[in-house]
């Protein structure tokens, strides 16, 4: 073992001139174009994260598939779930996408907010419709992202 | 594998399905279960796989 008495006469390399390594590797910190390159970003638009997600099977035995800050989906009627985020939103003006599989038959499938009920920072409530007849169904792809 | 259930204030049955995010059932109850609402949690086995009526189940 090696004990270091002192600091005079000790000299460390320039970390930024080790191959592999720049200052960054040491401080924590990571610059904005690592991070974009890492998302395979170009030009100068920000980016926004997704902040909760879920793909779930909304018939049978409702089950979610997967997920990302989502506690649980609650199954409240034929094509009637509410997604309920393990952490909060910081307020109910995020943006919400939503996409369903449609019916066998070519029969496509609408999915949404649902308009009787209401949103809070840390639910949404969202419906599957069919786009012939504007009837619920329910759907075994259901997926739901949350920006903010 | 288990589902909180409650009866809705339409008079219908909600079915909670928890995911896998590291809370408890019974954390995601306390969380997810709207405040002042009386809810059992039951085994997966014990909900209707078939959905031909789900707006008319009822909890008993």
């Amino acid at each position: 073992m090696i004990t270091l008495n002192g600091t005079t006469g000790i000299t460390t390399p320039d970390i930024d001139s080790i191959a592999g390594f720049d200052g960054e590797d040491l401080t924590g910190d990571v610059a904005a174009a690592r991070i974009t390159g890492a998302l395979n970003a170009t030009g100068s638009a920000p980016i926004y994260a997704c902040r909760a997600w879920v793909n779930f099977n909304g018939t049978g035995t409702v089950a979610i598939r997967a997920s990302g800050n989502v506690s649980s989906i609650s199954d409240t009627g034929v094509g009637d779930y509410t997604v309920n985020f393990t952490t909060a939103m910081p307020d109910v003006s995020y943006s919400m996408v939503c996409t369903v599989k449609g019916i066998a038959g070519t029969i496509f499938g609408l999915g949404g907010e649902n308009h009787d009920m209401t949103r809070t920072a840390s639910a949404i409530p969202v419906s599957s419709v069919r786009r012939d007849n504007g009837a619920s169904y329910d759907t075994d792809q259901f997926n739901v992202s949350v920006f903010r | 594998m288990k589902r909180i259930i409650y009866q809705t204030n339409e008079g219908g049955v909600a079915i909670i399905v928890p995911a896998d995010c590291g809370l408890t059932i019974e954390e995601i109850a306390a969380k997810d279960v709207p405040a002042g609402v009386a809810y059992s949690i039951v085994d997966v086995a014990d909900i209707p796989t078939d959905r031909t009526f789900r707006n008319a189940w009822e909890m008993t």
